[in-house]
C-alpha cells in the first residue's frame, strides 16, 4: 500500500490542533515515532536526518485518511488528548450561497461531485507538498487511478459561485491546462497533454466531456484529467482554497472531501461547506451539503468484543479505548454504540471495531495463550508418494532440483519438438510481462534440461531429478487444467544409455510397489525406437527414453541424456 | 626418508626393478629391454616403475643411445603382398617386349592403382640402370637385363616386414635404396621409414643400492595393493604386505544423491508443522478469481486484482461454473453483507468476473477451498503452495515462489490464541525467543497481526502475518467457528541461512552451486 513522505517538524507541529509554529513543539524521537506508528499500521521505511524527511509505508487500504501527515498526526493526537475534538463544519449549513450545480447527463459519465472552501490557512511549503501528495495518493490508489475519485484544488479568490459541473462537446470548451503554455480544447488535452494521454481512457467513448466552470463561465478544470492553470494552480502563500472531488462512487467522493476538509482544518483553515444541487435525486438526496458526516455507526455487544479478543474488558474500558481512537461512543447495558469519525468509512462488521479496540489498547496488552485443541497432523497422499519417490531418487544417486513452474513455450514445447502435438498443450498466460515467463510447465523434462544446459562444466555424470507440480490442460476439468505432481529424472554423461535410466525406473517402481510395463511410443522429444510409454494398470502415466539429439542441440547440450517423467498424482490415484 | 620407510613406500613394480639390478654384480647397467626381461615386466609396467624410481632418485640413467631403425610404412606393408610401382613397371616392360605389344608411359600411368609420379620415378630409375628403353612413339621396351633396384626392394620388403631393423645392419647398397625409398617430408607415399630409437640404460643410484641390499637382507613379503576375496578365502593375506597409501591426498570427487538445499529447509518446516498437528492441504496452480480473491472478501475493485498484479489464463478464460451455494453467498457478502453481519462492500458483484481463471496468487486460496469443504473442528491445516505474482523479476521478486500458509479452526480461537499460535511458530520454526506483534492489514482478516522475531543469528525480521478470518469469509463458506489464517514468510530466512542474496538463486540452474550448497538443520 502507499508509501508517503512527510517532514518531521511539520508532523510535530500537527500533533497540536491548529498547527503550532515551528520550533515551539518538542521534537519526537524516532523510537517514539515507531511506537506511535503501530496506531496507524505504519512502518518507518526511511529517515533523512538532514532534511527531516520521513518515509512511511501505510498498510491499511481501507484507511485513506491515514495516507498523509495530517491523518497520522491526528490519530496520535486523539490518543494523547483522549478524544476527538469534533469538526464544526460537519454540522453546518452552507454559507452565502456557496453552491455547485450539476447538469443533467453526468450520471452517464462521472455522476458525483463534492466541494468545500477553506479560508484562513496560509499555505506553507510543507503544507503544499502534503496537499499535492495526498491528492495523488488518494486519486491513484483509493480512486483507482482517478477512475472512481479525482481531486482538484483551486484559488478560491478567482472563483465566482455558483460553480457548474456540466458536459460539453470536446472542442466546445478550452483553457490553458496546468503544465502547458497555450489554450487547448478538451479534445486537444486528451490527445496532447501527458495527463490526457495517461487518464483519457476513463472517458473513452464519451461524446461529451465533463467540465467544471464558475458563474462567469470560466473553466476550473476538466475532471478527472487536469486543472486550469489560471484558477487551479495553488501556490505557497495562498490563503483561500476551493476543493472539489468528482467520481463514480458518491460515498467515496464525499469521504475523500471529508478527509481534505479535516486535513485543512487541522492546519488551521476554516472550512465552509458547498451545496451540490443534482438534477435528479442521488443516494444522498437531490441537494447534498458537503463535507458531510456519513454517520456510520454500529451497536455492538461488549461480550462479542471480549470473545473475539479473548479477554474481559467491560463497557468502560471498551468505550475509552474506542474514544481515544477517534470513535464517538455511547455506552449501553453491555453494549456500546460506536460511531466512526467523519473522515473514516471502513466499518463493515463488528470485527472492524474489535480490531480498533486491540490497536487502541496496544497488541502488547494481550497475553498470548496457546490454543489447547488436539489435532492430528499429517501429509496429503500425494505428498507422501512424492516424499517416498524423492527418497528413492536420492538413494539412486540423483541430485534434487527445484525450478520455476512458469517458463516459455519455447523451452517447454518448441525446443522439445512438441509444437502442434498433444504433448505440447500448455496453460498460457494472457498478460505475460515477457515470453520468458508466459506459461506453466506441462511436464518435467525441460526443467531438468534447463539445469543440464547450464552445467556442462559441472563434473559428470549428472543425475538430476525434480518432483513438483505441473499444469496439464484438460477441457473436461472445471478449471480447464489439472494440477498434478510429476517426477522427472535425467542422466547425462558421455555414455548415458537407455538401460541406465530404465534400471532406475525399475527400482523406483519396485519400491513404490507398482507393476509397470513399457510400450513403444513415438514421442518427438525422444529417439525413435528408444522411447517407451510407462503403463500401470493399463493406464499411461509417463514416458522414458533417450532424448532426441535435435532436442539436445537446441538446448546446446553436448552429452547424451536419458530421462523419464512419471505422473505421481495419477500413480497415487491408481491404488 | 630412512631406508625402511622408503622401502615401505615402494610399489611392487619398483621392487622388481630394484631387485633385477641389485641381484647382479655391482655397477650393472641394463638397457630398457634387458631390464624388462630381467624384472619380468610388461613394457608399460616397466616404464611406470622407471619413472617413479627416477623421481625417487633410486635409479639413474647411465646412457642414452640413438639408433636409426628401418620399418615399413602402410604403403610398404601393401607392397609386401602386392607389387611396388617399380616392380609393376619392370614386369610390364618385360611382358610387352615378349608379346610385341606397344605400351607408352601415359598408358602405364593410366593403369589402375598406379600413380603417375611413381611411374615417372620408376621409368627414370630403370632407364638409368639400362633395364628399359624408350623407343619410337614414346613406347617402352625391356633390354632383358635384371634390375638391381627391383631385387633389393623385394629383399628389403621381406626383411623388414617381420620387425624393424637397425639401419646399420644393412649393406651399403641396400642402405642407398632405403634412403631413396624412405618417407621424407613432402613424400609420404614411400614404403620405408627410418626412425630414431632412443635407448636408455639404467643403473642403481647409491640409495638404490642401499635399498636393494636392504631388500635382499630383509626379504620382501609379497606386497599387494588390494585385499581380494581370494586372499581372504585362502588366508594368504597373512603372508602379504599391503602397500601404504598417502592418506593426506585429497579425496576424489564424486557426485551424490541429495535433496535440494531449499527443499531440505522446506521439508524441515513441513515436519515441524505436522508435528504441531497440522494436516497438509493441496491446491491447484490455476484458480478462479472466486477462490483466489472473491471468497477472501477482496472486492472486485481491489487494487491488487489489477492486470498488473495477477496473471490471467489465456485459454480457457473462464471456469464453467462456481459451485453452489458458495457463489450466491459470497456475492451477497460482497454486495450487502448477506447473513454475515456486515454491510458488505456495496457494489454490484460480477459473477462472470468470479469465473475468470488466474494463476494462484496467494496460498490463502488453498485455505478458502478447505474452508468450503467442511473441515474438521477443531482443525489445523497448512500448505506449501507455489504462487505467481505479476512482478518484474529481480533479486527480490521471482515469477513463482512458495508460500507457507494455513488455518486453525476452533471454538476457542480468539485474538489471544492467535498470538499464542504465532509464539509457537516463532519458537519452533525460527528458534526465536523474542517476538513483537504489530497491527497489520490483510483484506481477509480482522484483527490482523504482523509478527517480527529476533532470530538467534539474523536479528529482527518479519516472520509472518496472521489474523482472524473475517465473518464475510468464513460464514459464506459454511464455517461458523472462528478461524485463524496465518502465513509464514520463509523465503528470506531460507536465503540468509543458505547464504544467498538473490531470490532467483533458490531455483538456480547452476548444478555446481546446488551440489555444493549445504542444507540447513
Amino acid at each position: 500500500m502507499p508509501t508517503i513522505s512527510i517532514f518531521k517538524d511539520d508532523f510535530e507541529s500537527l500533533l497540536t490542533l491548529g498547527g503550532r509554529a515551528k520550533g515551539s513543539v518538542s521534537p519526537v524521537s524516532i523510537e517514539q515515532l515507531e511506537d506511535w506508528l503501530m496506531l496507524v499500521k505504519g512502518e518507518l521505511k526511511g529517515h533523512n536526518q538532514e532534511t527531516g524527511e520521513l518515509r512511511i509505508e501505510l498498510q491499511d487500504s481501507n484507511r485513506p485518511d491515514l495516507w498523509c501527515c495530517e491523518g497520522i498526526a491526528r490519530q496520535i493526537r486523539i490518543k494523547q488528548q483522549g478524544k476527538l475534538k469534533p469538526y464544526p463544519f460537519f454540522a453546518k449549513k452552507t454559507k452565502k450561497g456557496q453552491s455547485l450545480i450539476v447538469a443533467p447527463g453526468l450520471e452517464q459519465v462521472r455522476p458525483y461531485v463534492a466541494a468545500c472552501t477553506a479560508r484562513g490557512y496560509r499555505v506553507t511549503e510543507e503544507g503544499l507538498a502534503q496537499l499535492i501528495q495526498t491528492q495523488e495518493k488518494l486519486a491513484d490508489i483509493f480512486g483507482h487511478k482517478r477512475k472512481t475519485v479525482s481531486i482538484g484544488i483551486y484559488q478560491l479568490s478567482k472563483i465566482a459561485f455558483p460553480v457548474t459541473y456540466e458536459l460539453v462537446k470536446p472542442d466546445q470548451a478550452k483553457f490553458t491546462p496546468l503544465g502547458m503554455e497555450t489554450v487547448m480544447t478538451l479534445a486537444e488535452i486528451l490527445m496532447v497533454h501527458p495527463k490526457g494521454l495517461e487518464h483519457g481512457h476513463i472517458l473513452a467513448g464519451q461524446s461529451r466531456l465533463p467540465i467544471l466552470c464558475d458563474a462567469k463561465n470560466q473553466p476550473l478544470s476538466f475532471p478527472p484529467i487536469i486543472n486550469s492553470r489560471e484558477v487551479g494552480e495553488v501556490r505557497v502563500g495562498d490563503d483561500e482554497l476551493f476543493v472539489e472531488v468528482t467520481g463514480t462512487d458518491q460515498l467515496m467522493v464525499v469521504l475523500t472531501l471529508n478527509i481534505f476538509a479535516a486535513n485543512l482544518a487541522d492546519r488551521g483553515a476554516t472550512i465552509e461547506p458547498v451545496e451540490v444541487q443534482y438534477p435528479k435525486t442521488t443516494p444522498l438526496g437531490k441537494r447534498v451539503i458537503t463535507p458531510q458526516d456519513l454517520g456510520n455507526s454500529k451497536t455492538i455487544q461488549v461480550k462479542t468484543i471480549e470473545q473475539a479478543l479473548g479477554q474481559e474488558l467491560g463497557v468502560k474500558v471498551v468505550k475509552q479505548a474506542l474514544e481515544v481512537y477517534g470513535y464517538e461512543v455511547s455506552a449501553g447495558k453491555g453494549t456500546v454504540k460506536a460511531k466512526l469519525p467523519p473522515y473514516r468509512q471502513d466499518l463493515m462488521h463488528a470485527m472492524d471495531v474489535v480490531e480498533d479496540v486491540a490497536i487502541s489498547r496496544g497488541y502488547g496488552e494481550f497475553a498470548p495463550v496457546m490454543p489447547a485443541q488436539f489435532t492430528v497432523g499429517g501429509l496429503s497422499r500425494i505428498e507422501q508418494t512424492s516424499d517416498r519417490a524423492r527418497e528413492l531418487m536420492v538413494g539412486l544417486g540423483f541430485q534434487e532440483i527445484i525450478s520455476n513452474i512458469m517458463g516459455s513455450p519455447e523451452s517447454y514445447r518448441d525446443t522439445m519438438r512438441l509444437a502442434d502435438t498433444e504433448w505440447g498443450r500448455m496453460v498460457e498466460v494472457e498478460n505475460a510481462m515477457t515470453l520468458t515467463f508466459s506459461c506453466l510447465r506441462q511436464w518435467m523434462l525441460p526443467s531438468l534440461l534447463r539445469v543440464e544446459a547450464a552445467s556442462n562444466r559441472a563434473f559428470y555424470p549428472h543425475r538430476l531429478f525434480e518432483a513438483g507440480d505441473v499444469a496439464i490442460p484438460d477441457d473436461a476439468h472445471e478449471l480447464g487444467s489439472r494440477t498434478e505432481t510429476v517426477l522427472g529424472a535425467v542422466i547425462a554423461h558421455a555414455t548415458a544409455h537407455f538401460s541406465e535410466i530404465h534400471s532406475c525406473l525399475d527400482i523406483l517402481f519396485y519400491h513404490l510397489g507398482k507393476d509397470y510395463s513399457l510400450e513403444p511410443v513415438q514421442h518427438p522429444s525422444f529417439l525413435e525406437g528408444r522411447a517407451g510409454r510407462i503403463v500401470v494398470a493399463g493406464k499411461p502415466i509417463g514416458v522414458i527414453g533417450e532424448v532426441h539429439p535435435e532436442v539436445l542441440e537446441r538446448w546446446q547440450i553436448t552429452v547424451p541424456v536419458v530421462s523419464f517423467d512419471v505422473n505421481l498424482s495419477q500413480l497415487t490415484d491408481l491404488s | 626418508m630412512d631406508t625402511s620407510a622408503l622401502i615401505d613406500s615402494l610399489h611392487p613394480l619398483e621392487i622388481k626393478v630394484i631387485m633385477a639390478l641389485g641381484s647382479r654384480p655391482a655397477g650393472t647397467v641394463l638397457e630398457t629391454e634387458q631390464l624388462a626381461a630381467a624384472a619380468e615386466l610388461e613394457p608399460s609396467q616397466l616404464s611406470m616403475a622407471i619413472e617413479w624410481l627416477l623421481a625417487k632418485s633410486l635409479l639413474v640413467v647411465h646412457a642414452e643411445t640413438v639408433t636409426p631403425m628401418v620399418s615399413l610404412t602402410k604403403v610398404g606393408e601393401q607392397y609386401v603382398s602386392g607389387a611396388s610401382p617399380i616392380e609393376r613397371v619392370f614386369s610390364a616392360a618385360r611382358e610387352v617386349t615378349s608379346t610385341g605389344k606397344r605400351l607408352t608411359i601415359p598408358d602405364l600411368q593410366a593403369q589402375d592403382g598406379l600413380d603417375p609420379s611413381d611411374v615417372s620415378k620408376a621409368v627414370g630409375r630403370l632407364k638409368k640402370e639400362g633395364v628399359l628403353l624408350i623407343v619410337q612413339g614414346g613406347c617402352i621396351e625391356s633390354t632383358g637385363r635384371p634390375s638391381p633396384t627391383v631385387e633389393v626392394i623385394r629383399v628389403l620388403l621381406q626383411q623388414v616386414s617381420e620387425a624393424s631393423r637397425e639401419l646399420k645392419s644393412f649393406p651399403e647398397a641396400h642402405r642407398q635404396v632405403i634412403e631413396d625409398y624412405a618417407v621424407k617430408r613432402g613424400n609420404a607415399k614411400e614404403p620405408f621409414r627410418v626412425d630414431d630409437r632412443v635407448t636408455r640404460s639404467f643403473m642403481l643410484s647409491p640409495a638404490g643400492v642401499a635399498a636393494a641390499e636392504h631388500l635382499a637382507k630383509e626379504g620382501v613379503a609379497e606386497e599387494v595393493s588390494q585385499l581380494t576375496p581370494e586372499l581372504l578365502k585362502d588366508g594368504s593375506w597373512r603372508n602379504k604386505r599391503f602397500r601404504k597409501y598417502t592418506i593426506s591426498l585429497r579425496a576424489p570427487r564424486i557426485g551424490t544423491g541429495k535433496k535440494h538445499p531449499y527443499r531440505e529447509f522446506l521439508d524441515t518446516v513441513k515436519t515441524k508443522l505436522v508435528s504441531m498437528g497440522f494436516q497438509e492441504m493441496r491446491g491447484s496452480l490455476v484458480e478462479t478469481e472466486f477462490w483466489n480473491m472473491d471468497a477472501l472478501f477482496m472486492p472486485q475493485f481491489h487494487p491488487a486484482r489489477d492486470v498488473h498484479d495477477v496473471y490471467f489464463v489465456k485459454h480457457p478464460t473462464h471456469a464453467a461454473k462456481i459451485a453452489a451455494p458458495f457463489l450466491s453467498r459470497v456475492t451477497k457478502a460482497h454486495q450487502d453483507g448477506g447473513k454475515t453481519g456486515s454491510t458488505g462492500w456495496k457494489y454490484a458483484f460480477n459473477a462472470e468476473r468470479a469465473k475468470r481463471l488466474v494463476l494462484r496468487s496467494q496460498g490463502t486460496a488453498v485455505s478458502a477451498r478447505t474452508l468450503a469443504s467442511a473441515p474438521a473442528v477443531p482443525g489445523k491445516y497448512f500448505s506449501i503452495a507455489r504462487c505467481f505474482r505479476y512482478d518484474q523479476v529481480d533479486a527480490t521478486h521471482a515469477t513463482d515462489f512458495f508460500q507457507v500458509e494455513g488455518i486453525v479452526l476452533g471454538e476457542d480461537i480468539n485474538f489471544r490464541t492467535l498470538l499464542g499460535l504465532l509464539n509457537l511458530f516463532a519458537r519452533e520454526v525460527a528458534q526465536a525467543k523474542e517476538v513483537k506483534f504489530l497491527p497489520a492489514y490483510f483484506p481477509f482478516t480482522e484483527p490482523s497481526v504482523e509478527m517480527h522475531v529476533r532470530h538467534p543469528r539474523l536479528g529482527w525480521m518479519e516472520l509472518g502475518g496472521a489474523g482472524l478470518f473475517r465473518a464475510e469469509v468464513t460464514l459464506p463458506l459454511g464455517v461458523t467457528v472462528p478461524v485463524i489464517a496465518w502465513g509464514l514468510g520463509l523465503d528470506r530466512m531460507a536465503m540468509v541461512a543458505l547464504g544467498i542474496h538473490d531470490i532467483r538463486e533458490l531455483f538456480t540452474d547452476n548444478l555446481d552451486l546446488i551440489r555444493t550448497t549445504r542444507g540447513i538443520f
